[in-house]
């Protein structure tokens, strides 16, 4: 009796956000599933109403078969494989760090948060910027006008300077930008989200620890990152799905051409391969793209919540 | 008989097809109220022109109501309008280009404009006076040719667009270091490698030319060369020729020996290194027409500037086939289920297009040149072009090499791949151009060409 | 050893530790600045890159090599991108819908993170994984769709369009359910005996605890509506709705559709401020944490 009133009134609770998901998140997926299995399907061309499209897997088998689809899913492999962990680590050592001072302690926050609030096409275009040698780099007759304010720094310390972007750079060099990028613009949402959960804890255990005498390092490890699991878990998870789906920061370091002159297409990601697709009006192979990506991310998560259900306390 | 009886059914045909013809091409506006909605790329300097010749346009059409926005850059025109239409509320007409609407045509949205331009329908303007619904020889003679042919790129031989204002590709050079050494101004490809060696030698810091666009520069080469391209038909993606690989292997060597770059190889734009102050600069730089603004030294303290900027027309392949290229915003008219509002939608467009005095004063305010013949007697516009100089009224001197080469616009085909075209030769260029020394140059220039195909290819 | 040497022995190693804990304190407090002041400056920088590239001419801007300070201040960028846009009207158009969007979405958010955290229901744990699963579809693909329905109801410019079909994030549920779940179930129950009705228990005592991470999720739905920009621009448009980012990317715009990027820097920084300030503002709230927590294990 007890159990199926709760029954009825959980449903309630969840009643007005599952409309609004029902009528903006799963019809558009159930579309999508239906376009990725329409062959060649156009959404202009539909309308045109010539274009008849037989069903069957023809748009998966395109999108895998496609040259450019192995170095797309190595490079958002890669991509998430390294920016997540360092991010996390990073905001993590950060939002603890930032809760262990007191004189500047504002500032600093203030600082860490900056990222957020403005548009990441600007930033993009301002890292592109800090990493780029203007000039006739790799030519008989090289000439060189700026080497940008990194190459600038390396330098000033006595090293030699590195060819990060432009034609005829290393792939890992193009990598390299991507990473510290992301991770630069991963920083202040997991940073606001573990100082929140920091701000949770209760100050006893610190002082309990203080009392003790115990190390910091062994506070961090013992007390903190567990009563912060939750937390940690969250940032991991939803990293994971965002660096499945890394894109504009690429664009905007690299432009539409998402590699460097030499080997445009290089940097490309799957989400890329999507937007490829939607820009030549293919939805149907931009749907099947979706759909593998998705299966991919699934997988990943299912992985992540099963670790983090052994690992989290809550 | 049965000869007589065939050929009489024949003629019946042939009769009953021109009534039909008739009958259903001859649109003609009916003086009815409609909203007609225009979207564009304009900023606010060029609205303020456009606001003021609506309401010329309605002292002839009071019934007429045109609702004009600003979406955003060209992409996201296109984006807009291809959006709209897939539920059907696409505006009455919008700035494009011929990429945008092979899009659109995929949808068969787009109206297409012979039987309004041969309409002889005659309308009643408010003001009493009376004009023909469609476009008289006058008005069709007086339209630059390279321009309005754009209209007719997409494969079937109809008509889709209007010309609106129009921009190309320009030579600028620095003027006053050309006079001080007797350099010549290139006009062919030769003479172009020729003046970059001795611009080497008087000045070994120096690139000596930049090239704004890569996709315009092998497109223009195409053309010039008479080398295939793509095609609105089946094939569409031509360019993997011997002729062309040719091209950019000679383009490589001189990128090699550091005579020009481009601004993707570059990594700035080359503007910025044409008006460079520092060691290391161009003294050459072909670029947009409607940038010359960008093109111009930043002035001295004194008021002066460094050095005065020549322009002149980009060097050629053969000097008796002129090409440059033909860029800038048309305008496109979309089908509606009011075809008063279609009617009205051509009015405008066909009023922005050949009403003089706006082409004038809309390409001095925007720094596109206008796509009418008699502009240039305009008193106003002649008056703007007598002004040309190498500083203050730099864009006026690149209007007047625009309109001296009327006879060499040309716009490549467009059709739904056209755009996918342009981006992979655009990538293409700069990657041949840094095949390093040491390596077999040919086998790389033909795996690039192959593998540029093969990405247009997957587009479709 | 007699107790006396003993007492004296271990106050002497307490005074020997408490000096070498000074040093590793300082030390380590040293360190500790050291990192966060490296890792400012990184992310500063960008941001100082920014603030000159809006202070110079356009001519400037596109210079090679670039100047790393402007050599001639360009304040009037600012005045610039503040009149070409009609900034009054795009802030007020964005204000409603920051602020309605937020109200309602932290109310939906907090139901039904207390749905998934707190009441039993069968079929939770699939439901939860299936919206989870949503979030791993690239958005853009929802797009066409939704435009199709938007367009079907007769919401195209209208405020609605711009608030409702997002009024849902299950990033911020998910956030929200982990912060829920830290809430011991003891006091749950405890509330259910004495008869403290879920609605009750829910507002006096789930809402109070997890305020630093309602604030946070206040913070980044705003940030949501100040900075979002494909949807509105294609679902509304008009005058009357236009949204902030969409108002300052088209208006500078130049007649070649070239940018004026000096200008639109300016105006980054301009829409940032205000997001600054909230920031500044809620810091101490989302820092402050929650002091009467008493009640945590």
């Amino acid at each position: 009796m007890v159990e199926s009133k709760q029954q009825w009134k959980a449903w309630l609770y969840l009643a007005p956000a599952i409309i609004l998901l029902l009528v903006f998140t799963v019809w558009p997926i159930i579309n999508t599933v239906a376009m990725a299995f329409m062959e060649d399907y156009s959404g202009l061309a539909s309308i045109g109403g010539e274009a008849t499209f037989r069903f069957g897997f023809g748009n998966f088998t395109r999108v895998v078969q496609n040259a450019e689809f192995q170095q797309a899913l190595t490079n958002t492999m890669i991509l998430c494989l390294i920016t997540v962990p360092v991010s996390t680590l990073l905001a993590l050592l950060i939002a603890v760090a930032l809760n262990a001072i007191k004189p500047l302690q504002k500032a600093l926050q203030t600082i860490f948060f900056l990222p957020y609030v403005t548009n990441s096409i600007a930033i993009g275009m301002v890292f592109a910027a800090m990493f780029n040698v203007i000039g006739s780099v790799g030519t008989r007759r090289p000439l060189i006008s700026s080497y940008g304010i990194v190459n600038d720094l390396i330098r000033m310390f006595g090293g030699n300077w590195v060819n990060w972007i432009n034609s005829g750079s290393e792939y890992w060099a193009n990598m390299f930008v991507m990473i510290v990028y992301i991770v630069w613009n991963a920083l202040p949402f997991k940073i606001l989200i573990l100082l929140g959960g920091l701000a949770g804890i209760n100050k006893q255990y610190y002082e309990a620890a203080k009392v003790d005498s115990t190390p910091r390092w062994r506070v961090l490890t013992r007390i903190t990152v567990p009563l912060l699991s939750p937390m940690l878990a969250y940032v991991i998870i939803t990293g994971f799905i965002a660096g499945f789906k890394e894109y504009t920061s690429i664009v905007g370091v690299f432009g539409e051409s998402m590699g460097p002159v030499h080997e445009a297409h290089r940097l490309n990601t799957m989400v890329g391969l999507i937007y490829d697709s939607l820009a030549s009006n293919n939805q149907g192979r931009a749907s099947a793209a979706a759909l593998i990506l998705f299966m991919i991310i699934l997988v990943v998560t299912l992985i992540n919540l099963r670790v983090s259900k052994k690992r989290v306390h809550y | 008989m049965k000869k007589v009886i065939s050929l009489f059914l024949m003629f019946a045909m042939l009769f009953s097809l021109c009534s039909f013809a008739t009958a259903e091409e001859a649109p003609a506006y009916d003086g009815s109220e409609v909203t007609i909605t225009f979207y564009n790329t304009m900023g606010s300097n060029l609205t303020a022109v456009l606001d003021n010749y609506i309401v010329e346009f309605n002292k002839l059409y009071p019934n007429i109501h045109v609702e004009y926005t600003s979406v955003g850059s060209y992409d996201d025109v296109r984006e807009q309008v291809s959006t709209e239409i897939t539920v059907g509320t696409q505006p009455s007409l919008a700035y494009c280009y011929p990429d945008h609407v092979a899009l659109y045509n995929l949808a068969k949205a787009v109206q297409t404009l012979d039987a309004y331009i041969g309409s002889t329908a005659e309308i009643t303007r408010a003001d009493g006076t009376t004009e023909i619904m469609g476009l008289t020889d006058e008005q069709k003679a007086d339209f630059i040719e390279g321009y309005y042919n754009e209209g007719l790129q997409f494969g079937d031989g109809k008509m889709y667009t209007l010309p609106m204002s129009k921009s190309t590709e320009v030579l600028y050079y620095n003027k006053t270091f050309f006079d001080e050494h007797n350099l010549t101004v290139p006009t062919t490809w030769d003479e172009l490698e020729e003046v970059c060696k001795q611009i080497v030698e008087i000045d070994p810091m120096s690139i000596p030319l930049g090239y704004d666009s890569e996709a315009n520069w092998f497109i223009t080469m195409t053309e010039q060369l008479q080398t295939p391209y793509t095609s609105a038909t089946e094939p569409h993606f031509l360019f993997n020729t011997e002729e062309n690989r040719e091209f950019i292997k000679q383009f490589r060597e001189w990128y090699q020996e550091g005579y020009l770059t481009t601004q993707k190889l570059y990594g700035a734009y080359t503007s910025g290194l044409f008006t460079s102050t520092s060691e290391i600069k161009s003294y050459m730089s072909i670029g947009s027409s409607a940038g010359a603004t960008y093109q111009r030294p930043a002035k001295l303290d004194d008021g002066s500037y460094p050095f005065e900027v020549g322009i002149a027309t980009i060097p050629q392949a053969n000097p008796e086939h002129r090409r440059v290229i033909s860029q800038g915003p048309s305008l496109c008219i979309f089908k509606k289920s009011n075809p008063q509002e279609v009617n009205a939608a051509w009015l405008f467009a066909k009023f922005l297009t050949t009403n003089v005095d706006f082409q004038a004063e809309f390409s001095m305010a925007s720094g596109y040149v206008p796509v009418l013949k008699s502009v240039a007697e305009n008193p106003a516009y002649a008056e703007f072009l007598a002004s040309a100089d190498g500083g203050d009224f730099v864009s006026a001197l690149s209007a007047r090499v625009c309109l001296e080469q009327q006879d060499a616009y040309y716009t490549s085909p467009a059709f739904n791949g056209s755009s996918t075209a342009r981006d992979e030769v655009a990538a293409l260029l700069p990657a041949c151009l840094t095949i390093p020394d040491g390596v077999d140059v040919d086998a790389e220039i033909q795996k690039l060409f192959e593998k540029a195909i093969e990405a247009c290819n997957y587009s479709l | 050893m007699s107790q006396n040497t003993m007492q004296v022995m271990s106050a002497q190693n307490m005074r020997k530790t408490s000096t070498r804990q000074k040093i590793t304190r300082v030390l380590s407090q040293t360190g500790v600045y050291a990192f966060l002041g490296l890792m400012a400056a990184v992310v500063l920088f960008p941001f100082y890159w920014m603030i000159i590239s809006s202070l110079k001419s356009l001519a400037e801007y596109r210079l090679s090599p670039p100047t790393f300070w402007p050599t001639q201040v360009l304040i009037s960028n600012y005045s610039e991108a503040f009149t070409t846009a009609s900034l009054g009207m795009l802030f007020k158009n964005t204000m409603i819908v920051g602020i309605v969007s937020t109200l309602l979405s932290l109310v939906i958010t907090i139901f039904t993170a207390f749905a998934f955290a707190r009441l039993e229901f069968k079929g939770k744990e699939l439901l939860f994984a299936l919206l989870l699963a949503t979030m791993m579809i690239p958005g853009e693909l929802f797009t066409i769709t939704n435009f199709a329905t938007v367009t079907n109801l007769g919401w195209r410019n209208t405020y609605h369009v711009l608030i409702i079909p997002f009024l849902v994030s299950v990033f911020y549920i998910y956030l929200l359910r982990q912060n829920f779940m830290q809430i011991p179930n003891e006091l749950y129950l405890a509330a259910k005996v004495d008869g403290t009705s879920d609605l009750k228990y829910l507002w006096k005592v789930m809402v109070p605890l997890s305020l630093p991470t309602l604030i946070s999720i206040t913070i980044l739905k705003m940030m949501g509506a100040w900075n979002s920009y494909i949807w509105p621009r294609l679902v509304a448009n008009d005058e009357a709705h236009r949204l902030i980012t969409n108002g300052l990317r088209n208006a500078f715009t130049d007649t070649t559709g070239d940018v004026n990027y000096p200008v639109q820097m300016a105006a980054v920084a301009l829409v940032s401020l205000p997001l600054f300030l909230v920031f500044v503002f809620l810091r101490k709230y989302i820092m402050s944490g929650v002091s009467r927590s008493g009640i945590k294990g």
